[in-house]
């Protein structure tokens, strides 16, 4: 048993209009070991997003079940924290009171939970903003308030759902590797959800490589690269074997959403 | 440029007070039926120091909080519950709007006679006036909530009520200070027609006194109060709606 258990998960809706069911992932399975970064690549529309939902509980799957720490998730909760690709920051409270939001549904005293506030924005470096507004920050400060409000909650799991996917390409590296200097401070669990290859194996335990549509689980790679781990990795020629192998495996499914045959060579 | 502008702006107003002054004070089209400014000032130091004034306005003042203030909780219910429970939506939305469109003062008379001719058939009448705008625009702002705002709020456990409190009424805040805006307006019109009709004290029957006996500075002095009022609660509005909803400029980007 691991950490975070998905076992043969699948998920169907109908689709509103055409009312005709619809397989958005089909029998994943998928064990998350505690303290493991594991990233999920996939093409767009593969369900890797849905199942981060599943996982934390907004959205309910079809047929098979998650656990974590042995316990079937059934609600969402504080113990599962998500990062959003549109930040979802409330517009009308500044940083410290975005960052408190997840505190006060957990029931954290007014006093802690400024404290606590305080004490993550300073770890992801926004201290001198704590009275910014959401509307006066960059995109990448936004996303720093995001992953500031999931950790103070101590979640057991953080969920990210391409949480760099809306930020330019210099900003999302240098976030990457925020991240990772975050996350070898206390190593929590997290799983990381992009459509971006190379941020996939620069982060990653372990990459999951998805099909498209309906998702399944199509190879898990593990990434045996050095930590702690700096932007340099990614011109190693490890690197470039990793990327050029899930390069291989997504084409293919990425091709079949697009109905493009292969060139001929 | 913004003080230009104020200039420019008020000299229409002084040029109308002064020409209002000499057409008035000369008896060049007759005093008696228009009045004139300094006549008005006058006219407004008597009835403020007899009591007149103050003792009718607060009369009127308390009908309207009274009703108002009852009207703006209820609306924010109402339109919550309405927008968010969609078989109360369709069952109870024709209803709503027919009542909405409806001219409230038609149902002046009927008032009076469910209620009396005192206080509380007005307070009634400012009720039924504020209540429809407040909550119609209520329902409007629940519409214009974000999803990410009540995802955010629901990936962190909370329950449905906590879904309100965090996301949903702060989200919609600004519709419903534009509802309670409208509120004002439609409250003080029905409030006085009340009063005009049917009432033994209160500023609308001031108005109807003096007007059977034809004072027009009289007059022109209530309708300067009315309108004071109506202003002052408007601006105090858009000040609290500046205060609480600067992040309003993010979304209209």
């Amino acid at each position: 048993m691991s950490h975070l258990d998905v076992e043969d998960v699948s998920l169907a809706y109908r689709r509103p209009l055409s009312n005709e069911q619809f397989l958005a992932l089909e029998n994943v399975s998928l064990g998350v070991e505690r303290g493991e970064l594991v990233t999920v690549v996939g093409p767009s529309g593969c369900g890797k997003s849905s199942l981060l939902m599943l996982i934390a509980a907004l959205l309910h799957p079809t047929s098979g079940s998650i656990r974590l720490s042995g316990r079937e998730v059934k609600a969402p909760g504080s113990d599962r924290a998500m990062v959003f690709q549109d930040f979802a920051l409330l517009p009308w409270r500044n940083v410290l009171s975005n960052v408190e939001l997840g505190m006060e549904l957990k029931g954290v005293t007014p006093a802690e939970r400024r404290a606590a506030a305080q004490r993550y924005i300073a770890m992801v470096g926004l201290r001198d903003f704590e009275r910014h507004f959401p509307h006066q920050l960059s995109g990448g400060m936004r996303q720093r308030v995001g992953i500031a409000r999931a950790l103070s909650v101590e979640p057991e799991v953080l969920l990210m759902d391409e949480p760099f996917g809306a930020l330019d390409a210099q900003i999302r590296a240098l976030m990457a590797v925020e991240l990772l200097r975050i996350w070898e401070r206390d190593r929590k669990t997290i799983v990381f959800i992009t459509h971006d290859i190379d941020e996939a194996v620069y982060l990653a335990d372990r990459v999951i490589v998805m099909s498209a549509s309906p998702g399944r689980i199509i190879e898990t790679i593990r990434v045996d690269l050095p930590r702690p781990r700096d932007l340099d990795v990614r011109n190693t020629p490890e690197f470039a074997a990793y990327r050029h192998q899930i390069w291989g495996l997504l084409e293919e499914q990425v091709r079949s959403t697009l109905n493009w045959p292969a060139v001929a060579s | 440029m913004a003080s230009r502008r104020l200039v420019v702006g008020s000299l229409s107003v002084v040029v109308f007070l002064a020409l209002w002054q000499i057409v008035g004070s000369t008896n060049l089209i007759r005093s008696d039926l228009i009045s004139y400014p300094s006549e008005v000032v006058a006219t407004m130091a008597k009835m403020a120091s007899t009591g007149e004034l103050g003792s009718n306005a607060w009369v009127s003042l308390n009908e309207f909080f009274v009703g108002f203030v009852p009207a703006v909780i209820f609306g924010i219910v109402a339109g919550i519950a309405l927008a968010l429970v969609r078989r109360l939506r369709l069952l109870l939305d024709p209803l709503l709007i027919a009542i909405y469109q409806a001219p409230i003062i038609a149902f002046i008379p009927i008032l009076v006679v469910w209620f009396g001719v005192g206080t509380t058939s007005k307070i009634v009448m400012v009720f039924i006036s504020a209540f429809f705008p407040v909550m119609i625009n209520t329902m409007t702002g629940v519409a214009q909530v974000a999803e990410p705002w009540t995802r955010a709020v629901r990936s962190f456990g909370a329950n449905t009520l906590q879904v309100v409190s965090k996301a949903i009424l702060p989200g919609s805040l600004p519709a419903i200070m534009a509802g309670m805006r409208l509120g004002v307006g439609r409250a003080v019109v029905v409030l006085i027609a009340g009063e005009m009709y049917v009432s033994v004290m209160g500023i609308g029957r001031l108005v109807q006194v003096y007007s059977s006996a034809a004072r027009a500075s009289e007059i022109v002095v209530l309708v300067v109060v009315i309108s004071t009022f109506g202003f002052a609660c408007v601006s105090f509005l858009r000040w609290l709606e500046n205060r609480i909803g600067p992040w309003r400029q993010e979304l209209e980007q």
